[in-house]
């Protein structure tokens, strides 16, 4: 069997959601047709059991022992055949649903990373997540129904061939009844897509509810407001209640009209071949196949009927990912390559050097966000490299040359070493001193294996404080060219933020920092210090001149101070 | 992963909750059998009919075809309207207790201890809520109704065999062992096998979860290949685990289509032998044969389902495991007799034989501010967390009225004292919402004034009130989230309250007017500040320096300037600076 998942999904195509589920299908289509070919071989295995119980029925009434055996034999020879190819056909069916799910949750986690920044903006989590939650399996069922429904099509059309050949009227009246069976429930179709559409829609905004309440679950157990937030979702888990017995109020006429409709064609076939048996023109045995046939017609005729629900549940999930792997990046880059150089943000007047340790003092924080994210090319904006627009440059080297770290940025799962040199350039006593810089020394020793200690999700178990000096050492070590921090000391105590911001100049010897801050201990230690304030850089020069001769700087930083 | 899974529930537990389920609703599920048995009942007819035709075709004897096949007919159609009343009958009873389901799952997940959900990552309980409860959804939806059905269908439909030709139903016999020890082969694997399955998916949702909710990270840091890597690595455990019970499958099925074929070729032969012997007529022997036929649907819905019960039954497992994490609290019905907040000899370990508190003695006066500072690791979030009573400690007290905290049922607790920390998860919702989950009849006037006392009231009047945020509305600033954590805390007006950097996210010089402001509302509530910045030890009424798990020194701001201790150097260094 070969191995999953594929190393490279390749270029989903994704303009709709059927040309989506034709890629996928196409991309493992060589398990997808010996899966067909064991399905049709697995039905005719069924198919034949009627004809060959008829021939038993006939040696029976002629008292033919010798036949009787021979017949018997037939029978479980059969039934060997549809034992293998049944146990086969479901081999190839759960390696092409994989293989389909599999596929998709890939593509789907490439695009999150593709999308990068723009992915919160244009999304949800919770939407996100949901493909893979629900949307893969049914993407992965509509693989699998294909297997099984190519066969159904043709048990049904050699049914229909022998039946013809044995009897022409009781032939048509299969192949006419068949497809007037599979088409009368057609109307029912819509209005149980659309309230099963219904009733998934309301189970994912009930998923969703339940998602929330898990990350908030810590909020919660401060405050309380657990029996708020169990009354709501009880309010939504009886809505998706009542709409799942809406769904079933159709899906049971659909099961009733599934017994009615064959039953009737069977009453009818054996009515018909009853009268043909007694004008001798077919033998008993030839009854007893009959009404075989028409009983086990029902089976494929519902993996049709099946296979169009899945196929339409494919459709669905399919059309979700489509909208997912459809969107773009909003900002994106040229083709330049990316120069050394200073990084000016024209709009207000920030000007990052290199080898300098710059820090921006902003009156209101959104400024500094809102710079930060210009220089870092995460927003448009006026910003030149080198005098080079920004947006002009080739994109990924412009990430690595220019890094702003904030702190929402997100610890990842992993071995704390790896997770810290997400690089993977850390030489020597690299980590070390990054530890040091950021004074976060402390939490490896606390950790019982260390730097090989497992992070949970999201840094979890580490403190705010903690999560925010071994995000500076992530920063840190990737070393970029210029370093855009973002508050790195806002949730240290005094007496941390002092030595981080001893060390961080020498950390950054050589290269070119900016950070936004308006902690007067890190202000103090920086070369140059800009002031802005209403977006503009209003004065520059260091923390002492600075506190001397501007009022306005003095008081966003003083904090009030009495 | 090394982390911590919460616990699964054994198969005892679950069997003994499907019982409870099950007769809990004794006229529904009476009703919908007696359904399904009168439709299996009508579907014996068809057989017996034909049964009768071959006997006057191949005997000669007269019969009326007409009447027969319109009595089929009529039976066809009598069984699709029981059955149609019969599905939708189990699917509405299938629909309220899955709605039970659910909702006492939630209930228990909002009672689990909190030190459990940091440990076990939010992943594994995100995939216990949405794949194991999906899951089970289709196994009470479908699983069980079919199981029901098929059992129903097949006992009626070996009652009609015994009762038209005992002898006859004896050839089946022969497949009885085959199916019984490759089902029971089958069935002692399947269920871990499934349960590693699940385990795998999880991870591998929690990988996607991880990346797309750090997206901005990911491309910030280049991390775009390992993200990759880590879903082919998850994918391919995954794929392990898929392999493993496909291998067990691959075993059974075969077993099991023999199984149903074997007794269909016995009956042919055996009833063929019979009647040339002279024991049985054709019309049995026809009925036979095509009962024998027609018990495959049953018994094979019957085994396919019973596939997805062990699926229903590994996720039920793991929604039941949540019940089984063991409460953190007992309530002893002791009483708190005044407000006066009190630690003693208090020590707390998160990992055997690492204390982080060493014995730490403090009395709160109700009404005090008192602020807690000391550098980044010392346990000061500890030290809040087990005077809000969200943890009891290892050994020692922490009381209130002289009760202990973890001794109060969680309603009167939260009535004491209430924890904000410096998270700041938004709830999807509107602002309203947000704001009133502790005190939900709370008016708007209410709410206003509480934003107002954590200066939110200008940011959020002018998005409105009903503005839907959280995941999927609006965005808030982490700086906002913490306005409205605060504005909860002071609606829900507990007389004690633990802030722990409450208001870290927020801007500095915007953070000391929220605190003044907040502490005008707070007047006369006892309030415990874990802060990082000085200002807040400024202005409180006391101040604890924490240091490696120990209370070093405690006292006003003034007094322990003057001691010259390590708060006084701290403060130098921090305010020393600025001037």
């Amino acid at each position: 069997m070969r191995s999953l998942p594929v190393s490279d999904p390749g270029t989903p195509d994704a303009r709709s959601p059927i040309r989506f589920l034709w890629w996928t299908a196409r991309a493992q289509l060589v398990p997808l047709l010996i899966g067909i070919a064991l399905a049709i071989l697995w039905w005719l295995g069924q198919a034949l059991m009627p004809y060959a119980i008829g021939a038993a029925v006939n040696a029976l009434t002629a008292r033919d022992s010798g036949g009787l055996v021979r017949w018997a034999a037939v029978l479980l020879g059969l039934g060997g055949v549809q034992a293998v190819s049944g146990v086969l056909r479901h081999r190839y069916a759960v390696v092409t649903w994989l293989g389909a799910a599999y596929r998709t949750i890939q593509v789907t986690s490439r695009q999150a990373t593709r999308l990068g920044a723009t992915l919160p903006k244009r999304l949800s989590t919770g939407e996100v997540v949901s493909v893979g939650n629900s949307d893969i399996a049914s993407i992965g069922n509509a693989m699998d129904i294909l297997l099984r429904g190519s066969g159904a099509l043709v048990a049904i059309a050699v049914v229909t061939v022998i039946l013809l050949s044995s009897s022409l009227p009781l032939g048509l009246m299969v192949l006419i009844g068949v497809p007037v069976m599979a088409f009368a429930v057609g109307p029912l179709l819509r209005p149980l897509h659309h309230r099963q559409q219904r009733q998934r829609d309301l189970y994912g905004d009930l998923a969703t509810r339940s998602a929330d309440i898990v990350v908030g679950l810590r909020v919660l157990r401060g405050i309380g407001g657990e029996q708020v937030f169990a009354d709501k979702y009880r309010e939504e888990s009886q809505l998706t209640r009542k709409a799942g017995v809406r769904v079933s109020a159709m899906e049971s006429l659909l099961e009733g009209l599934q017994i009615l409709l064959p039953g009737l064609l069977v009453a009818a076939v054996t009515w018909l071949g009853a009268r043909f048996a007694l004008d001798r023109q077919i033998s008993s045995g030839d009854l007893v196949a009959f009404y075989g046939y028409a009983v086990f017609l029902i089976a494929p005729l519902r993996t049709l009927t099946e296979a169009a629900d899945k196929l339409t549940k494919g459709h669905v999930a399919a059309r979700r990912v489509c909208r997912i792997l459809n969107l773009d990046p909003e900002i994106t880059g040229g083709a330049l390559p990316v120069p050394d150089g200073t990084l000016a943000d024209r709009d207000s007047g920030v000007v990052v050097r290199p080898g300098l340790l710059i820090a921006l003092a902003a009156a209101d924080p959104e400024d500094a966000i809102a710079i930060a994210d210009r220089l870092g090319h995460y927003s448009a904006g006026n910003v030149t490299l080198d005098g080079v627009p920004v947006a002009d440059l080739g994109f990924a080297a412009l990430r690595e040359h220019i890094l702003v770290a904030d702190n929402a940025a997100k610890l990842f799962s992993g071995p704390l070493r790896d997770e810290l040199d997400v690089r993977g350039k850390a030489r020597g006593d690299d980590i070390a001193r990054a530890l040091h810089a950021a004074c976060a020394e402390d939490i490896i020793e606390a950790l019982p294996d260390g730097l090989d200690t497992q992070v949970a999700e999201a840094g979890r178990e580490f403190s705010g404080g903690q999560q925010q000096r071994l995000r500076l050492v992530r920063a840190l070590l990737t070393d970029p060219e210029i370093l855009i921090l973002v508050e790195p000391t806002s949730a240290v105590d005094a007496h941390t933020e002092a030595r981080i911001a001893e060390r961080l100049g020498k950390a950054r010897a050589g290269r070119a920092t900016l950070v936004c801050t308006t902690s007067p201990l890190v202000l103090d230690r920086a070369d140059l210090v800009l002031y802005v304030a209403d977006g503009r850089v209003q004065a520059e020069g260091t923390h002492r001149e600075l506190i001397k001769s501007d009022s306005g700087y003095r008081s966003t930083v003083t904090r009030g101070e009495d | 992963m090394a982390r911590q899974i919460l616990p699964v529930a054994d198969r005892a537990q679950v069997r003994a909750y499907a019982r409870r389920l099950a007769l809990k609703y004794p006229k529904q599920l009476g009703g919908a059998l007696a359904l399904h048995a009168l439709g299996a009942i009508a579907g014996l007819a068809g057989p017996l009919l034909l049964g009768q035709l071959v006997e006057a075709v191949s005997t000669g004897a007269p019969i009326d075809v007409d009447t027969l096949v319109l009595a089929f007919a009529g039976f066809v159609i009598a069984q699709a309207v029981l059955i149609r009343f019969a599905v939708y009958a189990s699917s509405a009873l299938g629909e309220r207790v899955l709605a039970e389901l659910r909702e006492e799952f939630v209930d228990q997940v909002l009672a689990l201890p909190l030190s459990t959900v940091e440990k076990a990552g939010s992943g594994d309980l995100i995939t216990r809520t949405s794949r194991d409860v999906d899951a089970l959804s289709r196994t009470v939806r479908q699983a069980v109704p079919e199981t029901l059905i098929a059992v129903v269908t097949g006992v009626f439909m070996l009652g009609g065999l015994l009762i038209v030709a005992p002898l006859l139903a004896l050839p089946s016999l022969i497949a009885v062992p085959l199916l019984w020890i490759s089902t029971r082969w089958y069935l002692k694997r399947a269920r871990d096998g499934y349960l590693r399955e699940n385990a795998a998916y999880a991870d591998m949702t929690e990988g996607l979860a991880e990346t797309v909710e750090g997206a901005r990270t990911v491309e910030s840091l280049g991390l775009h290949d390992r993200r990759r890597a880590r879903t082919d690595t998850d994918i391919a455990r995954s794929f392990a685990a898929e392999r493993y019970t496909l291998g067990l499958r691959m075993v059974w099925f075969p077993a099991v289509e023999m199984g149903y074929v074997i007794p269909v070729a016995a009956t042919v032969l055996f009833g063929g032998l019979f009647y040339i012997e002279g024991w049985v007529t054709i019309a049995q022997v026809t009925a036979a044969i095509l009962y024998v036929q027609q018990l495959v649907d049953p018994l094979d819905r019957l085994l396919s389902w019973i596939d997805e019960l062990q699926v229903g039954g590994a996720s039920m497992a793991r929604l039941l495991g949540v019940a089984n994490v063991r409460d953190d609290r007992v309530s002893t019905g002791v009483q708190a007799d005044g407000e006066e907040l009190r630690a003693t000899d208090v020590r707390y370990a998160y990992r055997d034989g690492h204390d982080v508190l060493h014995g730490i003695d403090l009395d709160i006066r109700p009404g005090e501010r008192l602020a807690m500072v000391g550098p980044s690791g010392a346990g000061k979030s500890t030290l809040g967390r087990l005077l809000a009573g969200i943890h009891g400690p290892r050994t020692g007290t922490v009381t209130v009225g002289g009760a202990p905290l973890v001794d109060l049922p969680l309603d009167e607790l939260r009535g004491h004292v209430a924890l904000v920390t410096q998270e700041h998860h938004v709830f999807r919702g509107t602002l309203r919402d947000n704001v009133l989950i502790a005190r939900p009849d709370a008016t708007d006037p209410e709410v206003r004034r509480a934003l107002e006392a954590v200066d939110a009231w200008e940011w959020v009047s002018a998005m409105g009130l009903d503005t839907v945020v959280g995941s999927g509305g609006t965005a808030v600033t982490p700086a906002h989230a913490q306005q409205l954590a605060l504005a909860r805390l002071v609606l829900a007006d507990p007389h004690t309250l633990v802030l722990d950097e409450a208001t870290s996210l927020i801007d500095p010089r915007a953070a000391r007017n929220l605190e003044r402001s907040l502490a005008a509302v707070l007047d006369g509530r006892t309030v415990i500040a874990i802060a990082h910045r000085l200002y807040t030890a400024h202005d409180a009424d006391r101040v604890a320096v924490v240091e490696d798990g120990r209370i070093s020194e405690l006292g006003s701001h003034h007094d322990l300037v003057a001691a010259k201790g390590a708060y006084a150097a701290l403060w130098d260094s921090w305010h020393g600076k600025s001037r």
